[in-house]
């Protein structure tokens, strides 16, 4: 399937963010090309053509790009935007109105005057169809030929640009469904049609509605969008073998993204997780934490088993998407996170972000509110004399001014002010991680940390000491991560029913066959996309709770037959231990859905693809919680003192914490070799991201590039 | 170095008496994200539906004397109401209470809310002394009694509304009291769900321990009193500078339940809100005696209502405590069916919390026009069906709560169909509903024209049909707003919305006569018919925006 061509070929990954398009092509001999380019939000496209002959210029010839990942904002924009298509709903009679009343709660509780959440369909675009199904999926009311046919015409009168149907207990049975889908293509050719149970086969009707509405107004969205991309990847000569990646952390072929359109939703903070499995598993790390902190938030996801996680569902502008999607925790930390001191005399920090424009006062663009990015800046871990990606270079006196009046309401002097907010910050943090694991019964100890974004490298080391990680990882382009995790990903389908009963053994075999038929029907389309045999790998699990409780626990199965489902009841039961303490031992257990997903591995060969692809979730030995020893960074036989030339200064310091300010070695990480070792204190510049190693910490370099930070021991 | 000596020994002898405002901000987000964390254990852990898919529960960090410090507010209903369930627990177990011990409590007259409240508290101590506390209380399906569920709007006792628990203790020195679980067990009717929650209360009580520990160890425990001395003060202050930045005024206002819960006249709800410089007082001295009925608001209630409209009509984001309580003076005499006598029934005192909330928030919009707010409904449909799956045939409650239209404000519109004021409880989906219990949704549909008009237009009303299916069922229901004078009210010129409505149908399709409560045997094949009233409008109807007027007709809002 892969042309072979002379001469070198080359992966890329193109991350299209709020501010920057960031690409990266890495070649099959290991060289790696980036390029930054401000994004373009009228027509992304635009900057992603700019981006890819910014490589082309750097000697990336489209020609040569055998394969291109694109983590896109596309959808997630037309949703927050409203610029979705106009969709038009089928419901059951009686049922139009549950996109109206939704959950039935307020999504803040205390405000008196929230505003009204915004439609999804008028109410004048929703139509009702005679038909029911019961709470067991028996027909109550059958759906006629005739009726299937009015209601087409009735949606056909409102000339909608897509169509949804969701109708009551179509989990159960989507033969109406299905029937009323026919009906819509006879009337409706050309006009997409989305059926609640193709694409989430979940009970519940006000979220599986959610997500059909949501898929339907994306379509012709993300379909013009892709459409329009291909069109540009000809037009430059470069083979259009796209693949976008889904919130869940996997990728889809260009040609299938857009019937899934609702699965992109998360795309973009998706990569740099992707990213964080590929670079630990390219160590043999399997225990991770990413860490990804730009200019107004901070992502947090825990990889337990060398995976990321999933949550069966996600949140767009309060509307319900049934898709697996990263588990990641977002606090809105990041280095524009404004600090202020409220009218009771509190110090607060964020969530109030001075975001990329004005940004930190210190970036001299006007903004004159302090930020942690001016903390820092005050206290002298971002030193203002080094220059900066973008040209940006800090204002060192614009910083300070604009703490000062913090300080005062605080009365402390500004390096105080500048300490208690970076600590403050830091604190936060410190929240995000522990609920991504302590608080699941996960001890941090034994997971490396993964810091990219911006502003993350600049906190490693604090949270190193904080939660006592095995080691804190700085990749080599912390600003670039997110790009170059897009090229390390697997091609990934998910699959889900509903089933909701008993875990008795009679159940066993009809959830046995269900993962074996699924699992064909996933690996006949992996095929179809190209993916050999071999390289295909399932992931089974099921939701599971205790019966009569309301939230389950994801529990896999492993080995994927009648043996796997038999330990269901056990695993559950001893998740429920640990995650929350108690479990009763006589309590039935009850599945609620069963879940597949298939893995799809793309036979390429980048430098920054690890070669074997992580092992499917739970096959492996977990290595548990136990705090192995520290770790070695591979490729150097002993760790020297970097040469003097990689000293470019000292700077005026007050390390976190510390009571005074002192002077500190600053390095340039670009004549920091392989085989590098720093002692703490040290400032690590370079032009995407600075890190901080404070006393008591070393940075080693290893031979990618790769900065390990750990305790001294 | 040389000149900082000075200060560095002022700044420690400040220090001494008030932490720095990096440490006091640092601890105190950690012990509310502890609260939260207590709440995340018991939500994801717990059986009843009315805890996990309505977060009726809260927990709550104390200090040594029973002041609520830091709490997770999950549920205004909750807000404040534990801590006087502590001061009962140190004044009944005094120099008894020991490391390990859980205590139990839900007695209304005692410091509870309703018996269906279960709270469970633990002491933390440090060092051998008693430090704090940590507790949890939640709303359990049912708690024994006369009818399944618990509640009964015409109960005329406290005896008749199940188990009465002053505290107890539920364990002792980390182990469960066999006979507290033994007693429970035997008086409620599901007890697997009853002491399953009562672990994960427990549970949760255990990590807000931990945590506690933890950040004694972090920051000693001197600091970290001081921590939760100054918790309460900064809330004082906050709400006092609200306050002060408000034009002085006084106000009253009233409203009415539709009876008195046993078939009675219509129950008086009355305030007269006085704010003067930094202070409000509630006077609620001008509402009616006790009632008969179960509608009466023990005083933990009454309390929560008051500090529930003092955060919405000031700054709903801020998090409270029982700081607030130092700013807010609530006057009410004994006998009063918001500071009720023994043994007067209370377990439907929501529906008279909910009109308070309301009554105050209409006192406040008069005293301060220009942060005028619509009324919400107050019908809260809530109803208990005694049920069977569908699937297994085990018996089981079908508890239901169903919401309407909240008040549009100077801002916008109000919200469709959603639970309003102190309770979020969301609507029971018809794939859960039809699958867990015998019965049939018919119809869910929000009610076009059940809103008050205004430049801003209340939010509308829900209509839920539900059929009984298989065999005849006990059902208790209760309701509010079927007077149309009691209707959620327009301010500014807004118009009012609309009344609530139930209606009974026998299998025969024939009426039956009922009123806004009732406690029925319903036939198969029987429909009840809950039509929920729209919130009110703001300003006059003239002056709404065309744009929003098309967009009304687009969404056939009437």
């Amino acid at each position: 399937m892969v042309s072979e061509r002379a001469g070198r070929r080359w992966v890329v990954g193109v991350d299209v963010g709020g501010t920057f398009t960031d690409a990266i092509a890495a070649s099959s001999d290991g060289r790696v090309v980036v390029a930054k380019v401000p994004s373009t939000p009228q027509d992304p496209g635009d900057a992603l053509e700019r981006a890819l002959r910014e490589l082309s210029g750097q000697g990336v010839s489209p020609g040569a790009i055998q394969m291109i990942f694109h983590g896109t904002t596309v959808a997630t924009n037309a949703l927050l935007t409203g610029r979705t298509a106009r969709v038009a709903l089928a419901t059951t009679r009686g049922f139009r109105d549950v996109l109206g009343y939704r959950t039935g709660s307020r999504p803040l509780v205390y405000d008196l005057t929230q505003p009204r959440p915004r439609q999804l369909v008028r109410r004048a675009d929703r139509v009702e169809v005679d038909e029911r199904l019961s709470g067991l999926g028996e027909v109550v009311t059958p759906l006629t030929r005739a009726e299937a046919d009015r209601a087409a015409e009735a949606i056909a009168a409102l000339r909608p640009d897509a169509v949804a149907v969701c109708l009551l207990f179509s989990y159960l049975d989507d033969a109406h469904e299905r029937i009323l889908g026919e009906a819509l293509a006879r009337r409706l050719p050309g006009i997409p049609v989305t059926l609640s149970a193709s694409v989430a086969r979940e009970f519940r009707e006000y979220p599986r509605t959610s997500t059909a509405v949501i898929n339907a107004g994306l379509r012709p969205v993300v379909g013009r969008y892709l459409l329009g991309l291909g069109s540009r990847l000809r037009a430059l000569g470069a083979p259009s073998r796209l693949h976008i990646m889904q919130s869940n952390g996997g990728c889809l072929p260009a040609e299938r993204a857009a019937e899934q359109a609702h699965r992109l939703v998360l795309s973009g903070p998706a990569a740099g997780v992707a990213g964080t499995a590929a670079l630990g598993a390219s160590y043999g790390l399997r225990q991770l934490v990413s860490l990804d902190m730009g200019g107004t938030s901070l992502d947090v996801c825990l990889i337990p088993d060398g995976v990321p996680p999933v949550a069966p569902r996600q949140e767009i502008d309060g509307s319900p998407i049934l898709a697996p999607s990263v588990d990641i925790v977002t606090v809105g930390a990041g280095g524009g996170s404004i600090a202020r001191v409220d009218r009771s005399g509190r110090l607060l920090v964020g969530p109030e972000s001075a975001g990329a424009r004005p940004g930190p006062a210190a970036y001299g663009h006007g903004g004159d509110q302090a930020t942690l990015t001016d903390a820092h800046v005050v206290a002298g871990t971002l030193p203002a004399d080094l220059p900066l990606a973008g040209a940006l270079t800090l204002d060192a006196d614009a910083a300070r001014a604009a703490l000062e009046p913090v300080a005062r309401s605080l009365g402390l002097e500004a390096g105080e002010a500048a300490d208690g907010i970076i600590r403050l910050a830091v604190a936060q943090m410190t929240a995000a991680l522990r609920r991504v694991s302590v608080q699941r019964g996960i001890d941090p100890r034994g997971y490396a940390l993964v810091a990219f974004g911006g502003a993350g490298p600049l906190h490693a080391g604090l949270l190193l000491r904080e939660l006592g990680f095995r080691t804190a990882l700085v990749p080599r382009f912390p600003g670039l991560f997110a790009a170059s995790g897009l090229t390390s990903t697997d091609i990934r389908i998910d699959d889900s029913r509903t089933v909701l009963a008993p875990l008795a053994p009679g159940l066993a075999g009809e959830l046995a066959s269900w993962y074996a038929a699924a699992g064909r029907r996933l690996a006949a389309q992996l095929r179809r996309d190209g993916i050999p045999r071999g390289r295909i790998r399932l992931a089974a699990s099921a939701d599971c709770r205790f019966a009569g409780q309301g939230y389950e626990l994801s529990v896999p199965v492993t080995p994927r037959g009648p043996a796997g489902v038999a330990a269901l009841a056990a695993r559950f039961r001893e998740l429920h231990l640990r995650a929350y303490g108690h479990a009763d031992p006589d309590q039935p257990v009850e599945v609620v859905t069963v879940r597949l997903s298939a893995f799809g591995a793309l036979p390429v060969a980048g430098a920054d693809r690890p070669a074997g692809d992580a092992a499917p979730p739970g096959d492996a030995a977990s290595a548990g919680d136990a705090a192995p020893p520290g770790l070695e960074p591979p490729g150097a036989a002993g760790f020297t003192r970097p040469g003097a030339a990689a000293r470019i200064g000292r700077a005026a310091v007050r390390l976190p914490g510390a009571p005074a300010v002192r002077a500190v070695p600053v390095y340039d990480r670009e004549r920091l070799g392989a085989g590098t070792a720093v002692r703490g204190p040290a400032i690590i510049h370079q032009l995407d991201a600075t890190t901080v190693v404070l006393p008591g910490q070393r940075a080693r370099v290893d031979d990618r590039g790769t900065m390990w930070l750990e305790e001294r021991r | 170095m040389r000149t900082g000596t000075g200060s560095a020994r002022r700044g420690a002898r400040r220090r001494a008496q008030a932490i720095d405002p990096i440490t006091f901000e640092l601890a105190s987000a950690a012990l509310r994200a502890t609260a939260v964390e207590m709440g995340e254990v018991l939500k994801h852990s717990s059986y009843s539906p009315i805890i996990r898919e309505m977060d009726d529960f809260s927990c709550a960090i104390f200090r040594a004397d029973g002041d609520l410090v830091a709490q997770a507010d999950f549920i205004p209903a909750q807000l404040g109401a534990m801590s006087l369930v502590v001061k009962e627990i140190i004044e009944r177990w005094g120099a008894g209470i020991a490391p390990g011990d859980a205590y139990l409590a839900n007695h209304p007259y005692h410091g509870a809310m309703h018996t269906p409240d279960l709270n469970v508290i633990m002491p933390v101590f440090l060092g051998g002394r008693l430090f704090g506390w940590v507790g949890t209380a939640a709303h359990h399906i049912d708690v024994g009694g006369v009818r399944p569920g618990t509640e009964g709007p015409d109960l005329g006792e406290i005896y008749a509304e199940g188990l009465l628990l002053p505290p107890v203790r539920l364990y002792r020195g980390g182990a469960e009291n066999p006979d507290v679980f033994a007693i429970v067990g035997a008086a409620v009717r599901d007890p697997v769900s009853t002491l399953s929650d009562l672990r994960a209360q427990r549970a949760a009580c255990l990590v807000g321990e931990r945590r506690v520990t933890e950040l004694a160890g972090r920051h000693g425990a001197r600091v970290l009193a001081s921590v939760f001395d100054q918790m309460l003060d900064a809330v004082e202050r906050a709400v006092r500078l609200d306050l002060a930045g408000l034009p002085d005024g006084a106000a009253e206002a009233e409203g009415f339940l539709d009876d008195d819960g046993a078939g009675g006249p219509p129950t008086r709800v009355h305030v007269r809100l006085a704010k003067h410089g930094d202070r409000l007082v509630a006077d609620l001295s001008g509402s009616a005696p006790q009632v008969r009925g179960a509608m009466n608001v023990p005083w933990a209630s009454t309390r929560a209502s008051v500090v529930y409209a003092v955060r919405a009509m000031t700054d709903p984001a801020r998090s409270t405590n029982d700081g607030v309580l130092r700013a807010v003076e609530i006057t009410c005499p004994r006998g009063t069916v918001l500071n009720p006598d023994p043994p007067a029934a209370v377990s439907v005192r929501h529906n008279t919390c909910q009109r308070l909330a309301d009554t105050l928030i209409r006192a406040a919009s008069e005293i301060w026009p220009d942060r005028a707010i619509a009324s919400s409904t107050v019908a809260f449909f809530g109803m208990n069906l005694a049920s069977r799956s569908p699937r297994t045939g085990a018996m089981s409650v079908m508890a239901e709560v169903v919401g309407g239209g909240t008040g549009a404000h100077a801002a916008g519109d109000g919200l469709d169909g959603v639970d309003t004021y102190m309770a979020n409880v969301g609507l029971m989906p018809v794939e859960v509903a039809e699958s867990s219990y015998s019965v049939r949704i018919l119809r869910t549909e929000l009610i076009a024209g059940s809103q008050g008009d205004g430049t801003f237009r209340g939010g509308l009303g829900i209509r839920r049909e539900y059929q009984v299916l298989g065999e005849d069922s006990a059902v208790t229901f209760y309701s509010e707003q079927t007077d149309p004078r009691f209707a959620p009210r327009g301010a500014r010129g807004g118009g009012d919305g609309s009344p609530s409505k139930i209606t009974v149908l026998g299998p025969d399709g024939r009426e039956l006569p009922v009123g806004s409560k009732a406690s029925l045997v319903l036939a198969p094949g029987s429909v009840i018919r809950i039509e929920t009233s729209g919130g009110g409008g703001y300003g006059d109807p003239a002056g709404r925006d065309p744009a929003l007027a098309e967009a009304d007709r687009e969404d056939e809002r009437g």
